[in-house]
């Protein structure tokens, strides 16, 4: 599993430096996480169709219900950036680990339900892990101020490269605490409940959470917007259409 | 006064500083010091004496906050300003801040909504609409999809964002003295209104293709209403509960999908 942990870490750090640092490159947005993760711990070609539709799913659903279409001022301090890689991470390992005591149809929905739970919390407790390198920031400000006024422009650079350095060792060690975590308590939680997580349950709280996720959907792209009832109104119709007349020529 | 003129390699350099900009962002200078940060190859230049380097970095290291996406704009504005100065003009430390002021407010004001309330949302949208509408295999094989779907996330964003970020200090310091001009020809405001649309085209596609997929009885027309709405319960459960809770408490999308999860986990168990 070290291996596996080392690439989530090293993972969780770009992801990091992508949202705190300004790449801003949407490498930090949960689907692209999530894939991301995906492929790095896809298992053997045994399950390989799961493992690799398990972190499309939990992306899918933590990308609608993560997007936050406000301004930055007015978001909430979330870790965003890892939550998909986390999530992910969590299902698969565990996955790995623990599947073979769950029924076989429950299975696949089971591991995104448990990594959409896992990447939700990891998003909450990351952006405390976030606040430390908000607050250190602040400090480097007097210390920034100083070497400007001593002249000591190159150890000014090295206060900033250590800035980066430091929002990447934070999102590494965080996307590697938090997925280790997630999968001991999921070692520890799960084969006692392999008996309640029956197929329809699960499709039960997966069709939930999908259905949350096109709540925030439509507030994300369309409440508030200008004209946007009318532009939705033709993604309908034209979906519509064009499926009918695909399934005619497939017919 | 030096006379030494900017050279592109060194608009090059700040343009690849210019994407660590928010490295050590905070409340009280916001990117000040990432723009002090981004500059240093041109002040080197300019400034070969270490006291005189030294005071145009700290002339830097002030509150700035404008959208990442755009601070190469107002990094080439002040390039210039310093090569000006630099070479005898009688610009003083009021004139460069007011300019970049004058320049980062506006760039605020218009790439906020673009970049991150618009183009970030869609550009994820149309990763999930990969999902939905790629072909993936059912027996045997990878599905690449969880390739191409963060691929098409990054390119949407990434084919708006790039052209702005790469060329955004060379035309900054081109346009210096008529920083108007510089944001009439972005058509910032332009670009969020199709955007937009696109946005809400999209979502009404997700949600067409989610109903079709999800509905067990939407290939079987001749199944009762009553069993095809009851069959989606779940969904409009967990819809109900994210709209009813996004409404009251914009943004908090994590703990609406947590209350959801938490419902649904109550329910399933009771039923």
């Amino acid at each position: 599993m070290l291996p596996e942990m080392m690439s989530v870490a090293f993972l969780g750090g770009t992801l990091a430096l992508d949202r705190n640092v300004g790449w801003s490159l949407m490498l930090s947005q949960p689907l692209v996480g999530a894939c991301l993760a995906g492929i790095l711990l896809a298992p053997g070609s045994d399950i390989e169709i799961w493992a690799l539709r398990i972190p499309l799913g939990i992306g899918a659903i933590l990308q609608l219900l993560l997007t936050d279409a406000s301004l930055p001022a007015a978001q909430r301090p979330h870790d965003t950036a890892t939550a998909g890689v986390v999530g992910t991470s969590v299902a698969l390992l565990g996955m790995g680990h623990i599947d073979h005591d769950l029924a076989a149809s429950a299975s696949g929905l089971f591991w995104i339900v448990v990594g959409v739970a896992a990447g939700l919390l990891s998003a909450i407790a990351g952006g405390w892990v976030g606040r430390l390198h908000r607050a250190r920031s602040r400090g480097d400000v007097a210390r920034a101020d100083r070497l400007a006024e001593t002249g000591a422009v190159a150890a000014f650079e090295r206060l900033y490269w250590g800035g980066i350095l430091r929002s990447f060792a934070l999102g590494a060690f965080w996307a590697w605490g938090a997925s280790l975590l997630g999968v001991a308590l999921l070692m520890a939680c799960v084969p006692n409940l392999v008996a309640a997580a029956t197929g329809p349950r699960v499709g039960f709280v997966f069709a939930a959470l999908t259905g949350a996720g096109l709540a925030a959907g439509f507030h994300a792209h369309v409440r508030g917007r200008p004209k946007a009832w009318r532009w939705l109104a033709l993604g309908v119709i034209v979906t519509l259409v064009l499926t009918t007349v695909l399934f005619r020529g497939a017919a | 006064m030096t006379g030494e003129r900017v050279k592109r390699l060194d608009l090059a350099a700040v343009s690849s500083r210019s994407i660590e900009i928010q490295a050590l962002m905070n409340p009280e200078r916001m990117q000040g010091l990432g723009f002090g940060f981004a500059l240093l190859p041109v002040l080197r230049r300019l400034y070969p004496a270490p006291e005189e380097l030294a005071r145009a970095l700290k002339r830097h290291l002030t509150y700035f906050a404008t959208h990442p996406v755009l601070a190469g704009y107002v990094l080439g504005v002040a390039a210039r300003l310093e090569e000006r100065r630099a070479a005898g003009e009688p610009i003083d430390d009021s004139e460069i801040d007011t300019a970049k002021r004058s320049l980062a407010s506006p760039l605020a004001a218009l790439g906020d909504p673009l970049f991150w309330v618009t183009l970030r949302p869609f550009a994820g949208l149309v990763g999930i609409l990969g999902i939905v509408f790629v072909p993936s295999p059912y027996a045997v094989g990878p599905d690449l999809r969880v390739l191409l779907c963060p691929l098409l996330t990054l390119l949407t964003y990434n084919a708006v964002a790039w052209p702005y970020r790469v060329f955004a200090v060379a035309r900054g310091y081109a346009h210096a003295d008529r920083p108007g001009d510089i944001l009439r020809s972005l058509d910032l405001a332009e670009l969020n209104r199709a955007l937009s649309r696109a946005g809400a085209f999209g979502f009404g596609v997700l949600l067409t293709a989610a109903w079709m997929t999800l509905d067990p009885a939407s290939r079987a027309w001749g199944a009762s209403v009553i069993a095809r709405v009851a069959s989606l319960a779940p969904l409009w459960i967990g819809g109900f509960i994210g709209f009813i809770g996004l409404k009251r408490w914009p943004g908090r999308g994590v703990e609406v999908g947590l209350a959801v999860l938490l419902v649904a986990l109550l329910l399933a168990w009771i039923l």
